[in-house]
């Protein structure tokens, strides 16, 4: 790889970057919807649309399409805080081995606003162990 | 034209002239009709799904010795649900868009034949079934494969290369394509095998969970998989139940066929059972006032016209997901060709296989509540009253994951028998707003389920009567069943105990803990003189984030026999 090309390179990862960064600093550090009853009530209906089919009605990850190779996750000890949430809604997630994402990235097609509502009606499942503010760090 | 008929001499020529080669005869017609014995050619055994093998070597006697023969691997990433079929002692598996041969003496593979998924393949529910297939069809001297993105395969059984690859996309039926890269993500997802009768492939086409298109089976030809003819689940305009439908609401309303059917080859004639309406809520298609005909239906076609003979709808308006993909058996009951059809819906259904007309439902399940009982109509009596848009749940007795699913059940004409991999399961079920997102139509309606338990049955045909159960005691469906005229039934629990029962008593006989999860039928043949019974095993035990076989993913096929 020639000079330029490697200069290229580190300018498009650094451009790269920069946007990653710009998306993370757009999300809010807290749901800004966590506790208000009317988003709460239509984010349990998203919920229950989109999500329950694979994460189950109750979210303990009991959903009809939650058998295969992996295990959707119990979003009542959902732990890695509310920008990770954000950011596997919109970007899915990808297990090894497997040519398609476990699960989908919705970012293209749910609205930033869908996303918190549904958030703040899954903080209203938490049970011990669940932190929906700073996250674990791994 | 010319071309075209070359081609065809060329098939027909393979189809009757291969012999003496390694992997054996090609399969005939004669072949196809057979039971099976030294050979499983059909995913569900014979043509009328019985499950049932003539061999006898292995039987009560010596069913206590037996022994692993060989375990292989052919990495699955997901659930192992296909039957294996096997021809002159090779095994045919099909797993993530591959398809294996393995020699069955030994298990090693003979060849692999992949099938690279398109890149922009994703979509509503698509990781869910990326990777699953429940079978191939044997013809002539070809594998015949469908892969997940709507394409038939026609694979030399010795070589393992492609003849030809029927894409059926210009025909209609697109795969789904992912969110981030397409506005259109409704398309057809394919998990069903095809199934192989005298002059056609019937490929059944199934997108009633992936935005709900309606449903077709069509009927192939063997040299080219060009159409020959295409038969609607759901009844157009003019046919008998096509007002049962807002005009509107058919073209997304689902109904698709993604369990193998059966075939009678005296009246040369399919039969299928079908997925539910689509969306789950109801209110786009009559609110579960319209009776949907065609879906939750059991339905029988020609295979020389594709004309459809009748539909009988088994849950009408489906409001539930009682959808009822299940094989129709076929039995021959006071003289009549009849169907016998285990289902969600807790019940047996009884047709006659000549003109569909109901003849009686037996309940199978301990607890059921959503209905009173089938009248002599044929109908539901005494539905319990549906939740309402936003409001609270119901609970119901089975829940969708109760009941018979599509875990392949057995037949036994020896004992009169028929083995139910069932399970007791409730839900409860609400409705919601129908959202539609990337253009596909979400199904407005959740569960929360509460899983019962693994429950394998042997029901008398005639009486309608339990003769025997075994009560697995975890949640689950075993992954199929086997019978044989050695007097066994043969099954593997969801947690992955194999198991080997007396088929008229259910006296165990043999079990082993395998530690996989099944989730497809066993089968057995003959290879190097022995008798063999083999197993696929892959997946999670139970339902989502069901905990209580602690048990993780895994992937592998065995085999047992008796020395």
């Amino acid at each position: 790889m020639n000079f330029k090309a490697v200069l290229s390179s580190a300018l498009m990862l650094g451009v790269f970057l920069l946007g990653a960064q710009a998306n993370a600093q757009d999300v809010p550090e807290a749901n800004p919807y966590s506790g208000d009853e009317a988003k709460i009530r239509s984010g349990k209906s998203d919920y229950r649309a989109i999500c329950s089919l694979c994460h189950g009605g109750r979210a303990d990850g009991a959903g009809e399409r939650g058998t295969g190779a992996s295990t959707p996750a119990d979003l009542r000890k959902f732990n890695k805080g509310f920008r990770r949430y954000v950011d596997i809604v919109k970007n899915g997630v990808q297990k090894p081995g497997r040519d398609i994402k476990d699960m989908p990235a919705w970012g293209g097609v749910i609205d930033d606003e869908t996303i918190y509502k549904i958030g703040a009606f899954l903080e209203t499942l938490a049970i011990e162990g669940a932190d929906w503010k700073e996250g674990k760090k791994n | 034209m010319k071309q075209f008929k070359l081609r065809q001499l060329a098939w027909c020529i393979s189809l009757v002239g291969l012999s003496g080669a390694a992997f054996g005869q090609a399969v005939d017609d004669a072949a196809l009709a057979a039971e099976a014995g030294d050979n499983w050619i059909h995913t569900n055994g014979n043509y009328a799904a019985h499950r049932f093998s003539t061999l006898e070597k292995i039987n009560a006697s010596n069913a206590g010795k037996l022994k692993v023969a060989w375990v292989a691997t052919v990495g699955g990433k997901t659930d192992a649900q296909a039957t294996p079929s096997v021809h002159n002692g090779v095994i045919y598996f099909p797993q993530d868009n591959k398809v294996f041969a393995l020699d069955g003496k030994s298990g090693k593979i003979l060849w692999k034949y992949e099938h690279k998924m398109p890149d922009d393949w994703g979509g509503y529910n698509v990781p869910f079934f990326t990777g699953k297939h429940r079978g191939v069809a044997l013809y002539g001297d070809s594998v015949y494969f469908l892969s997940n993105d709507v394409k038939l395969h026609a694979i030399d059984m010795k070589t393992g290369k492609a003849k030809f690859v029927k894409d059926y996309a210009p025909d209609g039926f697109q795969y789904p394509k992912d969110f981030a890269k397409s506005k259109e993500s409704n398309g057809y997802c394919i998990t069903v095998g095809p199934m192989a009768v005298p002059g056609a492939i019937i490929v059944p086409l199934n997108a009633t969970d992936t935005g709900g298109l309606p449903g077709y089976v069509l009927g192939a030809d063997p040299a080219n998989g060009n159409i020959k003819w295409k038969a609607n689940m759901i009844p157009a305009k003019g046919e008998p139940g096509g007002d049962t439908w807002p005009e509107e609401a058919k073209a997304y309303g689902g109904a698709g066929p993604w369990i193998i059917g059966s075939y009678d080859p005296e009246t040369k004639t399919y039969f299928t059972g079908t997925a539910n309406a689509y969306e789950w809520n109801p209110k786009n298609r009559g609110g579960g006032k319209l009776d949907n005909v065609g879906a939750a239906s059991i339905v029988a076609m020609n295979t020389e016209s594709g004309k459809v003979n009748w539909r009988w709808t088994g849950v009408p308006g489906d409001p539930w997901d009682f959808d009822i993909p299940q094989t129709p058996i076929l039995i021959k009951m006071n003289g009549k060709t009849t169907i016998v059809q285990p289902n969600k819906t807790g019940f047996t259904h009884y047709l006659d296989a000549a003109t569909g007309k109901f003849l009686r439902a037996d309940k199978f399940m301990d607890k059921l509540d959503w209905i009173k009982g089938y009248g002599e109509d044929g109908r539901p009596q005494g539905m319990i009253a549906l939740p309402k848009e936003g409001g609270d749940p119901v609970t119901i007795f089975p829940g969708l994951l109760g009941g018979v699913n599509m875990y392949p059940n057995a037949y036994n004409p020896k004992t009169g028998l028929m083995y139910l991999a069932s399970s007791e399961s409730s839900m409860k079920y609400g409705f919601e707003e129908i959202k539609v997102i990337s253009n596909v139509r979400h199904f407005g309606a959740y569960q929360e389920f509460t899983f019962g338990n693994e429950i394998n049955r042997a029901m008398d045909v005639k009486s309608g009567k339990e003769a025997w159960r075994s009560d697995e005691g975890k949640p689950g469906y075993a992954g199929g069943m086997l019978t044989t005229a050695g007097g066994l039934t043969i099954w593997t629990t969801q947690g992955g105990t194999f198991k080997v029962a007396d088929a008229k008593s259910g006296k165990l006989l043999y079990s082993q803990d395998l530690g996989v999860a099944a989730k497809a039928g066993p089968a057995t043949y003959t290879a190097g003189g022995k008798q063999m019974i083999v197993q696929a095993l892959g997946g999670t035990p139970g339902f989502g984030r069901d905990e209580a076989h602690k048990a993780e993913f895994g992937h592998m096929i065995v085999a047992y026999t008796v020395e």
